[in-house]
């Protein structure tokens, strides 16, 4: 991104005004949305299932298991996605190393809505001091290249899971806090809202039951187009050797082992790259979708 | 000489600026820019402070008889460091023995006063400013080349998406098609081979492809807007290394080895040697350009002006070209400024798999020898030219559409 901060800027500046004035809103993406839902619940699903049995599930075998028989063969029917240069098979490596990508994924973005969502909710709707201090942060964070700072943040603290997951979501918390705060500055605008503190409601209460319910939608989506960025930087960091150390499988460091032998492992290279890719593709997609969908604006015009 | 340059220029700008947006404004910007330079600067020293390792460290190095806060230094000499001077010379150096801000104070002070950028490797005590000035040029070149590449890409593609977005769908090929073609693929692969694929991809499905897509209407813009989607989700890393494979390893259109050739080497050699890394930079980078041109124009095309150029007889070319296009460029301007941060990370990951000597390679070369305090220096810099750029943009962007200003508090 990729700078997820800038990356995600650009999207919802890009989805907000093409929902509001796109002749094309209504194509045909129904499928692909299905498709994009579809990929997601069978990659995740797999990950899951390999995670509770591990190699006891039919056609997952050990990924470290070696097979003198079957070395660097391509895909077949036996596995599917092919053997590393030592006869381990890559289709249990992928289902392993989706276990890491996804996690840090998923975690990294319930920190980021969790923490930034509230920074952005509470610096929108209250603004003074809260305001122009979060505007600060998400300056701040915004002027640094978001791979040097992981990598910065990963090679001072040292290279476990925990530092993966807190220095990703240091660039997560203040990319969502702005998205947040946008969305709560429009919503805290409206009618309804107003009518309330006319009403006398007290200012908790209106952010809990007349902000937040109509912020939330924004939030879902991008959570899941945070999620896709945070798989792709994570797959950086392990592809340049700097996430999570040795042992332990990521879809990055399949690449990066498949690169060393190209010629004779282009598999190890193209399998991983492809499940990235469609994973990343749906949840764009499906982030997407959702933003369009549940569009509060457009609903209420129409 | 080229301190006075830049001092000049410096000044030229602060002054171009305060005539464009007016005193009030461009000083809130641009000490809000110093702000925001001073806290990731000085965020950056406060982290570095945990490389001094715990307490049990520096006790150990107590007794050895260095200074106890000289675990950076022993990191960044490596072997060096069994020699005690050459320690206590760095820790010197760098000020390890005062607490965080007067160390800040001193490094900002030699940056900033002395213009010394100080040791791009303590192991063998190269200077960090021979190396910008030896790989600053390639890795601005491949920023260079990748923007151009990014917006040949993505301006056409983008106004004609905005074009035919608003115009009716006409009746074409069902989009289902398109999971039937791919599963074909796949089938004829695995069953007759890969080159076959490739025959009947290039033979059918391509063309059936430029047919949809020419034909217009609105499903050219589905089109694109999906081919944008795709280019978004495809990482860097993975980008770069089937290119790389495709160009530099199945066939020799990209010569890895001799590496950067400058302009002083002929124009084929320069071109021939960078090509590829700006392709791979460029085509990242050109969907972000894309569906935010495309945004921008299409509620561009439904203000009043289009309408009233429409009723005058213009042609849509020219309302296009003339009357939308050029209020959405400066918002592309704007974006380009931001994506400076993007192509840091593309660099990074670019220069790493293409084994490019620029500064993205750099930075994990110095990463990987712990050389934290030429990192430090590099983060600062890096951090200042986003800043600069992106507030002169800004204060730019006021200057042509004064709407900005008034919409500051948002």
């Amino acid at each position: 991104m990729t700078n997820v901060a800038q990356e995600i800027h650009v999207e919802s500046g890009e989805a907000a005004e093409a929902v509001a004035a796109d002749p094309a809103k209504k194509s045909s993406s129904g499928w692909l949305y299905r498709f994009s839902v579809g990929w997601l619940i069978i990659v995740v699903g797999i990950t899951i299932l390999g995670w509770l049995f591990g190699d006891s599930l039919p056609g997952l075998k050990d990924p470290t298991e070696i097979d003198p028989t079957n070395l660097a063969a391509g895909p077949s029917w036996s596995n599917i996605f092919g053997t590393a240069t030592f006869g381990q098979d890559v289709f249990s490596q992928v289902v392993e190393g989706g276990q890491i990508s996804l996690l840090v994924g998923f975690s990294v973005t319930v920190i980021g809505i969790g923490v930034g969502g509230g920074m952005g909710l509470v610096a929108g709707y209250y603004r003074g001091w809260v305001d122009s201090l979060v505007r600060i942060i998400i300056n701040v964070t915004l002027s640094i290249p978001a791979l040097l700072l992981v990598i910065f943040i990963v090679t001072i603290r040292g290279q476990s899971l925990i530092t993966v997951i807190g220095a990703l979501s240091l660039l997560a918390i203040p990319a969502l806090a702005r998205i947040v705060r946008a969305s709560t500055l429009q919503v805290a605008d409206r009618e309804y809202v107003k009518a309330a503190q006319v009403l006398g409601v007290k200012r908790t209460s209106i952010l809990f039951r007349e902000v937040l319910p109509n912020v939330m939608p924004t939030m879902v989506s991008f959570a899941f187009l945070t999620t896709g960025i945070i798989i792709v930087v994570e797959g950086t960091l392990s592809f340049l050797g700097l996430s999570v150390e040795a042992p332990t499988i990521t879809w990055g460091k399949i690449i990066a082992e498949g690169r060393n032998q190209f010629a004779e492992t282009p598999h190890m290279v193209a399998m991983p790259s492809l499940v990235i890719f469609f994973t990343v593709l749906s949840l764009n997609f499906v982030g997407d979708q959702l933003l369009k969908r549940y569009d509060i604006r457009e609903a209420g015009i129409s | 000489m080229i301190g006075i340059i830049v001092l000049l220029a410096f000044v030229a700008l602060c002054v171009w600026i305060v005539r464009a947006a007016g005193w009030r404004f461009a000083l809130k910007r641009l000490g809000g820019a110093l702000v925001v330079l001073v806290i990731v600067t000085f965020a950056v020293s406060v982290m570095l402070q945990f490389t001094s390792g715990d307490e049990s460290t520096r006790q150990a190095l107590d007794e050895l008889g260095v200074s106890r806060n000289a675990q950076p230094c022993i990191t960044a000499l490596g072997t060096a460091a069994t020699d005690v001077d050459r320690v206590n010379e760095c820790v010197d150096d760098r000020n390890l023995d005062d607490n965080v801000v007067v160390q800040y104070v001193k490094w900002a002070k030699q940056i900033v006063w002395d213009r010394d950028l100080g040791l791009a490797f303590y192991r063998n005590e190269e200077l960090l400013s021979d190396e910008l000035r030896q790989r600053m040029p390639r890795t601005a070149w491949l920023f260079l080349y990748s923007q151009l590449l990014a917006l040949i890409i993505a301006v056409p593609l983008g106004i004609w998406s905005a074009y035919q977005a608003g115009r009716p769908g006409r009746r074409s090929l069902p989009s289902w098609l398109l999971p039937l073609g791919v599963g074909l693929l796949l089938l004829i692969g695995l069953v007759g081979g890969w080159k076959l694929t490739s025959v009947f991809a290039i033979a059918v499905l391509i063309p059936v492809g430029i047919f949809h897509f020419f034909k217009g209407g609105r499903q050219a813009d589905t089109a694109t807007n999906f081919l944008a989607f795709a280019l978004l989700s495809i990482p860097v890393f993975v980008l770069g290394e089937s290119l790389r494979y495709a160009f530099a390893i199945e066939r020799d259109w990209y010569t890895l080895l001799p590496g950067y050739e400058p302009w002083s080497a002929g124009v084929g050699a320069h071109i021939g040697s960078i090509w590829l890394e700006a392709l791979v930079l460029g085509l990242a980078a050109a969907p972000v350009y894309l569906r935010l041109l495309r945004a921008d124009m299409i509620q561009n095309l439904q203000q009043d002006f289009v309408s009233v150029a429409k009723a005058k007889g213009m042609s849509n070319t020219h309302i296009l070209l003339r009357h939308v296009l050029r209020p959405s460029t400066v918002t592309l301007i704007t974006v380009l400024g931001l994506n400076i941060a993007q192509l840091v990370n593309g660099a990074i990951v670019v220069e790493f798999i293409y084994d490019f000597d620029g500064m993205g390679s750099y930075l994990i070369a110095a990463f990987a020898r712990r050389e934290f305090f030429a990192v430090q220096t590099l983060v600062a810099l890096v951090a200042a030219i986003f800043i600069l750029t992106n507030t002169v943009i800004d204060v730019l962007y006021t200057a042509v559409d004064p709407r900005v200003k008034a919409d500051d508090d948002r």
